[in-house]
């Protein structure tokens, strides 16, 4: 970036720098905006972009994704001892009993596609998606609470004070579009109990730090102009600031000025792109109908939508964080609807991705922060098997990848017979993180930043790239 | 989960051991006289001998020009004297300088101006406010917990601690041991003790089901780190899972520090069940003084009543033998409830029904989701006041009742109660107006009040009091019934749904006195007997005065009035408290505390100076010790910090990190001057402040010499420094030059304005977001509530951290987001019509007059002619389009949130003037020092 700076002083002038909006220097110095152009990929890319969709609170993979007959053959009984003895469990405090998926038809499992892979009747849209999906079975996460998990998931560190995925994927590759930031981020429900963290930059520069992009009020903060001002005069005052700023530059010389007239000028081009991104009013009745959309409505089927029209325009990381999944009590009743929400917008974003062509290109991760136990959670010891819950659970989970370089049909890992901890190819949220990075081109070895005399990794020290689950 | 991921972290020690090959490799060792530079205690160079003599002001410049003349380069002349004194108010106070300040200044030729200029801005209580912000990235504080829910918590007392030391300018040795152990001092007072607040600004997980060990030792894991990041610019984190592979630091060296900070309470609280709640010493703060006099009044009107109160009981006694006289008598009539006959019963349920030889209806059979029973009976009473229903158990009803549905949770709702009543000549049935409803137990939530409010969502319901008996009586508004052939039809709705309903009940009409009604029967009992006991007398006077409206008036005065007295609470801070007991220390294997390795005993690294024998081997020798002058570190950290802060990078780099990976110091010689300057002066912030500023290197013009300027970082520092602003700076300059900056100090955080629906996180105890519309509105940065899950949207932008852990600096980004914030956020729209309308105001001037007092107020400088007249072309295009719309005028100046203008303000006037100042408050170089 010094180097950048360095040219730009050398060679601007203020007629250079009037004329440079959208051109020549304001290309050049667009290109550190949301992130380096000298950085690059390590090796050829399989995807440019990633959509993650982060289930906040943990869904239950055991009754949607990992099927477990004998858990259900031992229902009702005590758990191994192992299971709870000398664990550390957030809410379970008694010796519990073993809970399998009801047997009733809305939660069987069924196999599926040409792969015969196995999920669950709650999630009948995604069942016809299996064929593009490498469903890994074992991941493992070392916090067992919400927020240092969800931290530990997306930034390999559970406390504080670490880039997330999206940040170094920006500061590793920089952004495709001049326009849009490189990490979005958008929220249905409340935001993930590591707030902002989430999404956050760490230690990176903070430009590499996820945009939220809202449902309710302004799309990107500080959007719309105050009433009264009208697209012309922002134009004006844009003009004004610009010329002003030019005068000054040629004044004293820093060529951070040269950069904030570009700003300037993508801030105001933002105030169009951006709404007419976020309106899905314009897509047609069948898209609509596919995803399950409504326009004007805050959901995570519209959050899908607009993740393909994120991708679309070149927006190189978006995260849908969906909140409302810690089924502590009464998995059984609460987990179908929640399916219901993300089930057929899901399985319409890889439709849709892949009739536009862009899946080969997309990578879609489906993740949480940690699984849910084999274990009931009696909710405050009333005791009735109808309102059971599971706990928290770290020992082995699923987590999916679909779209650019994954291996379709794909399952990696299994569990035991109880779907307590892995029985074959035990992978870890580092390895999730390895294979993802991989996937875009960078090797998580070496996609590095110098903090404190350290030079710091997502994956710390550890991670291998789950071949497996790569075409 | 306690297998905890051991492959991973032993994986991890054998990764930073490869690495860390090639860097000791490269450093020479750690015997005595190859020591790292920053591990050997700095010594006073003397001052070098440079060719241009005159320009040095001080010993910085001659450290500086050596520099610059060993590269063939030469200083930048002294900056205009406008800018230069808008950069230093900026530097020392974080606020611009007002147009008299600068006019003040341009007169002032006088040889001490420059120096007097810095001695009054090191003077101004803006100075703390404005140097604290620095610190408090440093300390990690913030106003809330971090994690789940994010609750806030009380720890501004620190905050205003910190900006106060800073302005009395506190020696730094003084300044880190009250911080670090301030209540170990001999007698510590209040203030030293609000200090150690700075440890206690750790997040705090408070999730449901978090483990409070594993809490705990996070938390001083972090406190290490912090500590050992803050004043010795050293990694510790990585000594923490094994050896330090660049910096001679062991995993030993490690635990021995964490000792030190290992004897201070858990913070986290097992409430119930899996709740947890957040914890630990808290310190009362003493009560303004407009609070004790709020107090005082308050006491006094306490004691005028409760006179009063006293006076009045003596009347309410005589009136009391009265009543009990009276009660008696109604007591001793017959008994005035009648239970009634049974003439029809239906119900739309299709259950079946008995009725008992005792006039109760039994009902059985199907069991419906919700029922309406109707139920006619004969009444041939006179005087009927009230009526009953009986709510009974059975030996049929499931768990014998008295509702029907559930063995386990016999309950039902009575969702309606209705009475017709016919007076036999076959009219129509009026209905009975029912008040007062009674009953011997009411659910929580459920109140039988429920049952004849006329709305069927609510109703009286008997959950906890299974298996028993109930009644609930309602009394009639007038008095209804004739002797002969009276004929009540009662209608019993039940419509809560999944068979919730009367299992067997019996009415019953009341034809006595209704004060009778409203006598408990345990107060009935104590009246009527023989000989009363002490305690029976007691109950009977404490019911008659509760039922006494004058005495109850007086008591509510009473209780209201002392519950007012305990609402003025003093506040509270977060402080560090030692442990009677200390805490065995253990290193832990691979970092994790359910593997405690071998003990180990507080001490600190050898690799640095020797702790004294004299020091206690807690957290006070541990103060003492990173306070020492001996130590290499502290002097030269900290004053690369404020050089950084003042010339926008640090003589080091690496500012958070002076190991043996860290940046070699562009001057050497000049960094080690400053520390040890500093601490001759008796560690003086401010003596190193005045030093630097009033030096010719700081003085020089910003400008770049030419386009060929090799120096891009101005790391030789042949100009003056100009980046930008800090978050907080800019709002508050913004603020400042719109004049309505509040300079109200210290107390709680302010809510200024922030859009909504930001503040939404999971959990407990989400605290709301209330926009402040007084002048908090209006406040410095510095007092803005930070909320570690989503602090102020603006200073995020501008690259403020989330405070969640200690932050030694922050970027400086450049983006489209700022231009949006500084164009759109509230904050900013209501500083652009604060200054417009400071330049309406400003009666007699010419348009080019008043563009120039405007141009001064945002920039200090006056305009050059190119941008008068740029603003002035600007200024009358604008005005000539807003005219042409005056509508569109007046919503642009009355839709500003935060500031109402006058009527008599020409709306076309105040929103021409809001677009100029918008593109004032835009530039560069306003958000630019």
């Amino acid at each position: 970036m010094h180097e950048l700076r360095r040219d730009l002083g050398k060679t601007l002038s203020r007629r250079a720098l009037l004329q440079g909006t959208g051109a020549g220097i304001g290309a050049a110095a667009l290109a550190h905006l949301f992130g380096d152009k000298e950085r690059g990929p390590h090796h050829t890319p399989h995807a440019r972009n990633v959509i993650y969709l982060h289930m906040i609170g943990a869904p239950s993979h055991l009754d949607l994704f990992d099927y477990k007959p004998e858990l259900q053959k031992r229902e009702g009984r005590k758990c191994p001892d192992e299971f709870f003895v000398g664990k550390q469990l957030a809410f379970i405090r008694t010796h519990p009993r073993l809970l399998g998926s009801p047997k009733t038809a809305p939660f069987r499992f069924r196999r599926c596609g040409e792969s015969g892979m196995e999920i669950s009747n709650l999630l009948p849209h995604l069942q016809t998606c299996v064929d593009d999906i490498a469903l890994l079975r074992t991941i493992r996460s070392d916090e067992f609470n919400h927020g240092p998990a969800q931290m530990f998931l997306q930034t390999g560190f559970g406390r504080f004070g670490r880039p997330s995925l999206g940040a170094w994927s920006s500061y590793g590759l920089g952004s495709p579009n001049q326009d849009l930031p490189a990490f979005v981020a958008m929220v249905t429900g409340t935001y993930p109990g590591a707030g902002n963290s989430a999404f956050g930059s760490g230690f990176l520069p903070s430009v590499h730090q996820g945009v939220e992009f809202r449902s309710k009020g302004d799309p990107v903060l500080f959007l719309s102009d105050p009433k009264g001002i009208d697209r012309g005069t922002r134009r004006r005052m844009v003009d004004s600031v610009k010329q002003l700023n030019g005068l000054h530059f040629d004044d004293v010389g820093d060529p951070e000025i040269a950069t904030r007239v570009d700003q300037y000028e993508l801030a105001y081009r933002m105030q169009a792109s951006v709404p007419e991104l976020m309106d899905i009013s314009q897509e047609s009745a069948e898209v609509h109908a596919l995803y399950g959309t409504q326009p004007g409505r805050t959901s995570f089927a519209n959050n899908c939508l607009l993740a393909r029209r994120l991708v679309e325009r070149g927006v190189r990381f978006v995260q849908l964080f969906d909140q409302g999944w810690d089924h502590h009590g009464s998995v059984f009743s609460q987990l179908p609807g929640k399916c219901r929400q993300v089930d057929r917008p899901i399985a319409a974003l890889l439709t849709d991705l892949k009739r536009l062509g862009l899946l080969d290109d997309t990578l879609v991760v489906w993740a949480s922060e940690f699984g849910r136990t084999p274990m009931a959670q009696t909710n405050n010891g009333e005791g009735l098997d109808t309102k059971a819950g599971r706990d928290h659970h770290t020992e082995a989970y699923s987590v999916w990848l679909a779209g650019g370089g994954v291996k379709g049909g794909t399952v990696v890992g299994a569990t035991d017979e109880l779907g307590y901890a892995a029985a074959e190819d035990p992978l870890h949220v580092h390895d999730l993180n390895a294979t993802i990075l991989h996937l875009l081109g960078l090797d998580h070895e070496r996609l590095t930043f110098r903090y404190q005399g350290r030079d710091f990794r997502l994956t710390d020290v550890h991670g291998k790239v789950v071949r497996a689950a790569l075409a | 989960m306690s297998t905890r991921p051991a492959t991973h972290r032993f994986v991890r020690a054998i990764a930073c051991l490869v690495l860390a090959t090639a860097a000791t490799a490269q450093s020479s060792g750690h015997g005595s006289d190859q020591k790292h530079w920053a591990y050997r205690k700095p010594t006073r160079p003397s001052t070098p001998h440079v060719n241009a003599a005159h320009w040095p002001q001080n010993p910085i410049d001659a450290f500086v020009l050596e520099k610059l003349e060993a590269n063939g380069m030469a200083p930048s002349a002294r900056a205009e004297r406008a800018r230069l004194l808008r950069r230093v108010h900026l530097d020392l106070t974080g606020l611009p300088p007002s147009i008299e300040d600068v006019d003040a200044f341009l007169r002032d030729d006088s040889e001490g101006a420059w120096q007097k200029v810095a001695d009054g801005l090191l003077a101004s209580p803006r100075f703390g406010e404005h140097w604290a912000r620095q610190w408090l990235d440093l300390a990690r504080y913030a106003d809330s917990n971090g994690f789940q829910a994010d609750q806030l918590r009380d720890s501004w007392a620190y905050r205003d601690w910190v900006i106060d030391a800073l302005n009395a300018d506190m020696p730094f040795d003084r300044f880190t041991i009250e911080q670090i152990a301030g209540d170990l001092l001999p007698d510590a007072t209040l203030a030293q003790r609000i200090a150690t607040g700075f440890h206690r600004n750790v997040t705090c997980n408070v999730e449901a089901g978090v483990d409070p060990e594993a809490n705990r030792v996070n938390q001083v894991f972090d406190r290490v780190n912090t500590t050992a990041t803050v004043w010795l610019g050293t990694t510790m984190e990585c000594a923490q899972c094994h050896d330090h592979k660049y910096d001679p630091f062991s995993q030993s060296d490690y635990f021995r520090l964490f000792a030190f900070l290992n004897n201070t309470p858990i913070e986290v609280k097992n409430g119930q069940g899996v709740r947890f709640d957040f914890y630990g010493p808290k310190l009362e703060l003493p009560l303004a003084s407009a609070e004790r006099e709020q107090l005082a009044a308050l006491h006094t009107e306490l004691a005028e009543v409760e006179a009063r109160q006293k006076s009045e009981l003596t009347n309410v006694a005589e009136e009391q033998l009265r009543w009990e006289h009276k009660m008696l008598a109604l007591l001793a009539a017959e008994n005035p409830w009648h239970a009634l006959d049974v003439a029809a019963f239906a119900s739309t349920g299709d259950e079946n029904h008995t009725v008992l030889p005792d006039k109760s209806v039994l009902i059985g059979g199907r069991l419906p989701g919700t029922a309406t029973y109707t139920v006619e009976t004969i009444a041939p009473f006179e005087g009927i006041t009230a009526f009953r229903i009986e709510t009974l158990t059975h030996p049929s009803l499931p768990g014998t009742g008295p509702g029907r549905g559930d063995d386990k949770r016999p309950n039902f709702i009575l969702s309606e109660f209705t009475v017709h009543a016919h007076d036999g000549n076959g009219q129509e049935a009026t209905r009975v107006d029912l008040h007062s409803a009674q009953a011997d137990y009411s659910q929580r939530g459920w109140h039988v009040k429920n049952a004849i409010d006329g709305k069927q969502n609510k109703g009286w319901a008997i959950g906890g009091g299974f298996f028993k008996d109930h009644y609930a009586t309602f009394q009639t508004r007038t008095t209804i019934g004739n002797k002969s052939d009276t004929r009540l039809t009662f209608t019993i709705d039940q419509n809560y749904g999944r068979g919730r309903t009367i299992g067997r009940f019996r009415l019953s009409a009341y034809t006595g006195d209704p004060a009778l009604l409203a006598l408990p029967k345990q107060i009935a009992r104590i009246l009527q007997q023989e000989k009363r006991g002490a305690k029976a007398e007691d109950r009977l006077r404490e019911y008659f005065r509760n039922n006494h409206p004058a005495a109850v008036r007086l008591t509510r005065q009473v209780a209201d009035l002392k519950q007012r007295v305990q609402a003025i609470q003093p506040a509270t801070a977060l402080v560090m408290v030692e442990e009677q007991q200390p805490r065995a220390t253990h290193v832990m294997q691979r970092g994790d505390y359910l593997q405690p390795g071998a003990r180990v005993t507080a001490g600190t690294p050898t690799t640095l100076h020797a702790f004294r024998e004299d020091w206690p081997k807690n957290r006070l020798g541990l103060a003492r010790w990173i306070a020492s002058p001996d130590n290499p570190l502290i002097a030269r950290v900290t004053a690369n910090r404020w050089w950084s802060h003042i010339f926008g990078r640090g003589l080091v780099t690496t500012e958070e990190d002076f190991g043996l990976r860290s940046e070699a110091p562009s001057h050497a010689r000049l960094l080690d001057w400053l520390a040890v300057e500093f601490v001759e002066s008796g560690w003086s912030m401010k003596h190193v402040l005045r030093l630097i500023v009033t030096s010719a290197t700081y003085q020089q013009s910003a400008r770049r010499q030419g386009a060929e300027t090799v120096d891009d970082d101005n790391t030789l520092l042949a100009r003056g420094p100009r980046f930008r602003m800090s978050a907080e700076m800019i709002r508050d300059n913004a603020l400042s030059i719109a004049g309505l900056l509040s300079l109200k100090t210290s107390g709680e955080p302010v809510f200024p304005p922030q859009p909504a629906g930001l503040w939404r996180q999971t959990g407990r105890n989400e605290p709301k977001y209330v926009v402040a519309t007084n002048e908090d509105r209006f406040r410095r940065g510095i007092y803005v509530v930070w909320r570690r899950a989503a602090p102020y949207p603006s200073f995020v932008l501008f690259d403020g951290p989330d405070r969640s852990s200690c932050h030694p600096s922050r970027s400086r980004t450049n983006t489209p987001m700022q231009a949006l914030t500084l164009m759109n956020d509230d904050a900013y729209v209501e500083a652009a019509l604060g200054l417009a309308l400071r330049v309406v105001r400003q009666s007699g001037m010419s348009t080019a007059a008043r563009i120039e007092h405007a141009f001064r107020l945002a920039l200090a400088r006056r305009p050059t002619t190119v941008e008068r007249e740029h603003l002035r072309t600007v200024f009358h295009r604008e005005r000539q389009r807003l005219a042409a719309d005056a509508k569109r005028a007046a919503m642009l100046v009355d839709s500003v949130k935060g500031i109402r203008v006058a009527n008599h303000i020409d709306r076309v006037d105040a929103a021409t003037w809001f677009l100029i100042a918008t593109i004032l408050l835009n530039l560069d170089e306003t958000i630019s020092k």
